[in-house]
């Protein structure tokens, strides 16, 4: 994750866990001292965004663009022109949380000239417990879907292997496996995966050939409090 | 197949083509839109039809004609779309066919809000449309209780030849959770020649099944509708569901919640159990028929100083707890309607403020 700067785009199926990967990489790079930045582009999902994270991300200074205020519980496709300034001048990181599948990736075309002159890390976030990237097929034809509509390259892969609250070392371990063999496959590096924050201690991090990402959950259904970010 | 993480969305979906369902009419409308999205993929993989109609006004007739044939039907919508579809639901019920309806409950009136909401409490369980008809109408509270629901609701449609409704809200559709499935169900109603306009050769019997909703003459209307009568009575002897919370304590307030507001009411009551204050909740899984008994029995229980209805409405199944509880103890209401969900600190504050 050390080499991680400039902008990072982050795509993946609806539900693979792009917002909380987003957030938390984001706080986990502001906590190593870098200057972040993070746009919610989700256009297409109507719950569980970006903005719902917006204060505590702000209490640790990381700024959060979002559409303006009015609009933010709307569904409508509103791109913040924010977001263009955002790619022009990037801070040491800026993450651009995009939408699900194909279709949230759209957006990124639009964008496409502002990001085309700029060195891009794109992302693709997989968790395969979850339906249509259970397979390498699966997962790779997301990749070509998302990369045909936001005609952009996904240059690595963000193994997200959980069951949220039900995760068990054992998910970890097989998906990390999994991502492992996909990226093989798919000759796509592995950047890195993710495990709960409070799984942490139990797990063999020796087993991987790439970083671990701690998840402190962030978004929660209203009975579950969300993980308090320490600076 | 092990679990899977799955949005109550498209778990619904998932659950329908289990359920051996492989006939979908629907019109997209948020928070509800990833079912028809889901089973537009998924309903070509398995041989099923997934028709986007129109409109809603359009589905519903579908949903009739498909169920009039035989066929196991469902449809999914939010909120302004089942207002759409409710000329067609009171026909369907008359003419007594089995047919599947999902609400993922989004803010009203008109068009609302796109958050949760369970303002249409009264529409699904008191009507909506018109005639003396009832719904089953089953409410999960879950991702797995949902795929549950969906796949119990097709067998207890064609029980009753009945529609049945799953009453969920915006957060059920749009979280997600570990779910697995069951085995699937086979895809034909076991008793469809009962009413089915599919043709004479496959049946015992002379006389051609007929579709309809109308009576002119007096005397047929009133025992068609003792017909029905007799159904929703059935229904209410055999048909309750609930999910009693904490209720073998000597608790000080009863609650009663449905859906995803009575998951902030589990972490309250946690929270009040560890400051050593009890209080119980009767969770209704079927809002019709509603659980009049087990919660009269609840709110007569020494020592339950109030019932409280929280729910994410203005105060609408308030109505049946009060109908419930018969002056046992006193009712209350606690709820909003605009999208938020009260935390459950808030819960805490508003029972702690009705017992002594």
């Amino acid at each position: 994750m050390e080499n991680l700067k400039g902008i990072v785009v982050v795509v993946g199926n609806y539900g693979s866990g792009k917002t909380e990967v987003s957030i938390n990489l984001a706080v986990n790079r502001k906590r190593a001292g870098i200057d972040v930045r993070i746009a919610d582009l989700d256009l297409v999902n109507p719950y569980f965004r970006t903005r719902e994270a917006r204060k505590p991300l702000a209490e640790l200074g990381i700024e959060v663009v979002v559409p303006a205020e009015k609009y933010l519980k709307a569904d409508l496709p509103i791109l913040s022109p924010v977001v263009a300034g955002l790619i022009r001048r990037p801070s040491q990181l800026t993450l651009i949380d995009a939408g699900g599948n194909d279709v949230g990736a759209t957006v990124l075309a639009a964008l496409g000239d502002s990001l085309r002159k700029k060195s891009v890390h794109m992302l693709q976030v997989v968790n395969p417990y979850r339906p249509f990237t259970e397979t390498f097929e699966g997962c790779l034809k997301m990749r070509d879907e998302i990369e045909k509509t936001s005609k952009m390259t996904i240059n690595g892969i963000i193994g997200n292997a959980n069951m949220i609250d039900e995760t068990a070392i054992e998910d970890i371990y097989n998906g990390y496996d999994f991502v492992k063999a996909l990226s093989g496959e798919s000759r796509l590096p592995l950047k890195f995966i993710t495990a709960p924050a409070t799984l942490l201690a139990e797990i063999d991090t020796g087993r991987f050939s790439c970083p671990v990402l701690p998840i402190e959950r962030q978004l929660v259904p209203p009975w579950i409090k969300a993980a308090g970010l320490k600076k | 197949m092990g679990k899977i993480l799955m949005k109550g969305n498209e778990a619904i979906g998932e659950a329908a083509i289990r359920a051996g369902c492989l006939n979908y009419f629907a019109y997209p409308i948020t928070p509800q839109s990833e079912v028809a999205e889901y089973l537009s993929r998924r309903m070509p993989e398995v041989g099923g039809v997934f028709l986007q109609g129109e409109s809603e006004v359009a589905v519903g007739y579908m949903l009739f004609g498909a169920a009039g044939c035989g066929a196991r039907v469902l449809t999914t919508s939010s909120s302004p779309g089942i207002s759409l579809m409710s000329e067609a639901i009171s026909y369907i019920s008359s003419a007594e066919l089995p047919v599947v309806f999902v609400n993922i409950v989004r803010g009203g009136p008109g068009l609302g809000g796109i958050l949760p909401s369970q303002a249409d409490y009264f529409q699904a369980t008191k009507g909506g449309g018109h005639g003396d008809y009832r719904l089953l109408v089953l409410a999960p509270s879950g991702v797995q209780e949902a795929v549950d629901m969906v796949m119990m609701a097709f067998p207890l449609a064609e029980k009753y030849r009945n529609p049945v409704m799953i009453l969920g809200d915006g957060l059920i559709g749009q979280m997600m959770e570990p779910v697995e499935f069951s085995d699937h169900l086979k895809s034909e109603p076991s008793n469809k020649d009962d009413w089915a306009t599919n043709g004479m050769d496959t049946r015992n019997r002379k006389e051609r099944n007929l579709v309809k909703s109308l009576f002119l003459d007096a005397e047929l209307l009133e025992e068609h509708n003792l017909v029905l009568k007799a159904k929703y009575d059935r229904m209410k002897q055999e048909e309750v569901r609930y999910e009693p919370y904490n209720l073998e304590t000597d608790y000080r307030a009863l609650v009663v919640s449905y859906g995803t507001m009575s998951r902030v009411c589990k972490t309250a009551i946690d929270n009040m159990k560890a400051e050593g204050i009890e209080v119980a909740m009767i969770r209704p899984q079927t809002l019709f028929p509603f659980p009049i008994d087990p919660i009269r029995a609840a709110a007569a229980k020494d020592g339950c100083q109030a019932a409280i209805s929280i729910e994410l409405s203005m105060g609408q199944m308030v109505e049946d707890v009060e109908r419930s509880v018969q002056g046992k103890c006193p009712v209350h209401w606690h709820g909003k309607a605009g999208g938020e969900i009260p935390t459950p600190e808030e819960v805490v504050d508003v029972i702690k403020s009705l017992i002594k």
